[in-house]
């Protein structure tokens, strides 16, 4: 294979929602303090549960956040929020899709499983299940109020269908689905796209909401969430000895990806540059990646050549870290063996110790991280660690964010079903014409 | 896009659906000019407007053997898994890796890649709450307080994980230890032809030395055929795709898989090379769910860029393969887009859905498993249900009967929901 100049690619817009803040401006300044975003759950009753607090996105006005009302009607919890978070993202850069540059405008997103409301399945419950047996005949009930609008809205393509037509982006447009990694795969995703010219411009990030009777179902029967229930704000404690399982979150984050040349030329505000993206298959366990970080370790490795660097220029690393045992454990595994000797001089968060687990928005709502990182010089804090773990020794932010200068930045996103996603950021600075 | 130097070729297909369980099977169905859409045997269709699918017949067992996991995944997993493991028995790779020296097993592992494009979920997997919700309502209680209280007594723990979108490439990976690149793409009906272009594109830029694609889906399930039937998109016959009489489309349910490498490699290992991958479109029409643009400008964009990247012009194309789902509106604009470029000079011209029927994300990557049979038989399959071209789309190149064709290189065409438009260019080897 012969080496080519790859085409280097600029993020020049962010955009957030998340629980600790519906812009990017709040959410930063929540993650620099280490705030948390969690606390008992107030979309639904969820004092049922075996965990009834979240992070929740708090106090958003979707009508505010998308002005045209007829597309919110095809909007779910997850979509309106990936609707504001793009808005910003693009707003932010300057810049949006014209008449004449559309078809040159692409989309990558990673979107939350299919999932429906509950009000939703308590409907076909109540006409085609009400002694708990499906019968199919039941939806054909006259008064069963089955409503396509409700199926656009589930289909897994629904949120890039309302992005592409809210925002007028008519090239490449696509959704992927790995996981607590499909965030960071859908900008892998873009960033490929971008380098291989089918599109000068991309919006991509990640969006989900499962903070539902559905959605926290699912990881109240894995055992996945932790069960703090009196003490919400301190249970998402990632590489503490003591952490019990992560706090789940919802949420979006976007980034604007530019053609660097283009986005120098237009002077544009440079966060970022997207420097690489290397992703690998665990091939272990569903739920877990390998004790000793085979996985996450092939995949940060290909970031880092895909980058054209080596680990020595790696100064900050948002962490997957999703407060499981068995996650903190593999991922500080891969850590070290990747940074070897230098594993004392990168420092280390999970901001999921703020914001919980986003899940298909986490890798996304975590590369803008990265990029405000950079930009501020400043490490986010870890919060809530208190006790050591012998397998997690590495350097980790704790107490306050640490101001320090950034060069390039890594991202880890490791999902469900064994899909690892690294992403690597370089500071503008650190470009080389 | 530059596609100079070594070629991506493919090695290895794999598929299963209402028409056969192995590629010569599907092959002669839609050569015989007999649908296998047929009753609905899942679940009693016969009080419903929509009465007919195109099922899969083999059973759970003859998909997967593990029973084990059976009790962990769902039935398009089992879809799936089945065809990419047939893809890669057929490419010969597992032989192949068995025979390198152990110590060089590890890298090939990762250097080997999976992309899938999967449907992302159903409907049905959410049933498993109705007892559950039906003893909530009773209970007197609070129905989400008792709900919550009971789950964990009346679920499954792996609920989750059983409807994980991404559980083929998870299991195809744990299988097979296959550990490089990888991706799951949930982009409704383009999901399973994506799969193989990114496929192409991650070994092409370098990311792996041989990828199985794979797409699998199973849209058939009655809630999702009551939304689909109240949209207008449902016939309750085998579909007629460009006939006069078009009424809609019909569910199918399947699974396609093909392995791709470059081809010096697959020489190297003296595989069997079954066709060439050329380039590929991408675009949408950005008017939202199920809008199309009446001019089919996301087709003719796709088509232009599957083109420009393989390097090739119009006239080139030797024979197209529709999406052709029988819908009025997809049917009329996608032939618009087909005009835009090729004009008056339309190659022979198919579509495949009348036979096995819509398998919504797998649909593209089992029509190109079949094209490139197409390709190396000299045979362009008919669309057996035709009668009457529609008097809006004619003429058309088209034809109930298979014809013989020398064409080399095939054109498929993928549509899907959001607007999303994708063209696959593939060439006979």
């Amino acid at each position: 294979m012969s080496v080519k100049e790859k085409r280097r690619v600029a993020i020049t817009g962010l955009g957030l929602v998340t629980p600790v803040g519906n812009d990017v401006d709040t959410t930063w300044a929540a993650l620099k303090e280490g705030r948390s975003g969690a606390a008992r759950i107030t979309n639904f009753d969820a004092s049922g549960f075996s965990t009834t607090f979240g992070a929740e996105v708090k106090d958003f006005d979707p009508e505010k956040a998308i002005a045209d009302r007829k597309l919110l009607k095809y909007a779910s919890r997850s979509h309106r929020f990936a609707l504001a978070a793009a808005g910003e993202a693009l707003a932010d850069a300057g810049i949006s899709p014209t008449e004449s540059t559309s078809t040159r405008w692409g989309l990558a997103v990673g979107a939350g499983m299919l999932s429906v409301d509950y009000t939703d399945l308590q409907k076909v419950h109540q006409y085609a299940a009400a002694n708990g047996e499906f019968n199919a005949d039941g939806l054909l009930s006259h008064d069963f109020p089955g409503n396509p609008l409700a199926f656009c809205r589930w289909q897994a393509n629904a949120g890039q269908a309302l992005l592409t037509k809210q925002f007028g982006i008519r090239g490449y447009a696509s959704s992927v689905h790995t996981a607590c990694a499909s965030g960071g795969q859908a900008i892998g995703t873009a960033l490929k796209v971008m380098r291989r010219g089918q599109c000068d411009w991309m919006l991509t990030g990640g969006f989900d909401s499962m903070l539902n009777p559905l959605g926290i179902s699912g990881f109240c029967l894995l055992g996945a969430l932790s069960t703090d229930n009196e003490t919400p704000e301190r249970a998402s404690r990632p590489f503490d000895l003591t952490r019990n399982g992560f706090v789940l979150g919802e949420g979006a984050g976007f980034l604007v990806l530019e053609d660097w040349d283009r986005a120098v030329a237009r002077g544009a505000r440079i966060y970022a540059e997207l420097a690489g993206d290397g992703n690998s298959l665990s091939a272990y366990r569903i739920t877990d990646s390998p004790p000793d970080g085979d996985g996450p370790i092939q995949a940060i490795r290909q970031a880092l050549s895909d980058a054209g660097i080596t680990e020595n220029e790696i100064d900050y690393v948002n962490a997957h870290g999703t407060s499981t045992q068995m996650n903190d454990r593999s991922e500080c595994a891969a850590l070290k063996a990747v940074f070897a000797d230098r594993i004392g001089d990168v420092r280390v968060s999970s901001t999921k110790s703020s914001m919980g687990h986003l899940i298909a928005a986490a890798g996304a709502v975590e590369a803008a991280v990265c990029c405000l990182a950079i930009r501020y010089g400043i490490a986010p804090v870890n919060a809530n660690y208190e006790t050591p773990d012998p397998d997690c020794d590495v350097n980790l932010v704790i107490g306050q964010a640490s101001k320090q200068r950034i060069r390039t930045a890594l991202s880890n996103s490791l999902g469900f079903g064994g899909s690892n996603s690294s992403l690597v950021f370089r500071n503008p600075e650190e470009v080389k014409a | 896009m530059s596609h100079s130097g070594d070629p991506i070729v493919f090695t290895g297909s794999g598929i299963v659906c209402g028409a056969g369980g192995t590629v010569p099977e599907v092959w002669e169905k839609l050569n015989s000019g007999e649908t296998a859409v047929r009753q609905i045997s899942q679940f009693d269709a016969s009080h419903w407007p929509v009465k007919v699918a195109s099922e899969v017949t083999l059973t759970p067992r003859e998909l997967v053997s593990d029973r084990k996991l059976h009790k962990t995944i769902s039935r398009t997993d089992l879809l799936g898994i089945y065809a990419a493991e047939k893809a890669l028995e057929n490419s010969g790779l597992p032989a192949y890796r068995e025979a390198l020296p152990e110590g060089e097993q590890g890298a090939w592992n990762d250097r080997t890649g999976l992309v899938v494009g999967t449907g992302g979920g159903n409907y049905q997997s959410n049933y498993d709450f109705f007892p559950l919700m039906t003893e909530a309502i009773a209970s007197g209680e609070g129905e989400l307080y008792h709900f919550g209280r009971e789950l964990g007594n009346q679920v499954t723990p792996m609920w989750l994980l059983k409807n994980l979108p991404n559980n083929v490439l998870c299991h195809v990976g744990i299988r097979g230890q296959y550990r490089g690149t990888n991706a799951c793409i949930t982009n409704q009906c383009a999901s399973g032809i994506l799969a193989v272009a990114e496929a192409a594109c991650a070994i092409r830029n370098g990311e792996a030395d041989r990828i199985t694609a794979v797409g699998h889906d199973t849209p058939l399930e009655p809630e999702m055929v009551y939304y689909y039937h109240k949209l207008g998109l449902m016939s309750g016959r085998a579909p007629r795709p460009f006939d006069q009489a078009r009424d809609g489309t019909v569910f199918g349910e399947g699974a396609a898989a093909l392995v791709l490498e470059r081809e010096s490699e697959a020489r190297a290992r003296g595989a069997s090379i079954l066709g060439e991958f050329l380039g590929f479109g991408c675009c949408n029409e950005a008017m939202g769910i199920l809008d199309l643009a009446s001019d089919g400008n996301g087709v003719s964009r796709a088509i232009e860029m599957a083109l420009e990247s393989s390097g090739i012009s119009a006239s080139e194309v030797g024979v197209i393969c529709a999406h052709g789902n029988g819908n009025s509106t997809s049917d009329r604009t996608e032939i618009a887009g087909i005009r835009r470029i090729f004009g008056d000079r339309m190659p022979p011209m198919t579509a495949m859905k009348w036979c096995y029927g819509h398998l919504i994300a797998a649909s593209g990557i089992v029509d190109t498993v079949m094209m490139l049979e197409a390709l190396k038989n000299g045979v362009i399959p008919g669309i057996a249900t035709l009668r009457n071209v529609g008097t809006d789309l004619t003429p058309l190149p088209i034809s109930s009967d298979s014809v013989q064709s020398e064409a080399e290189i095939a054109l498929i065409l993928c549509r899907g929901f959001a607007g999303v438009d994708t063209a696959l260019l593939i060439r006979r080897r």
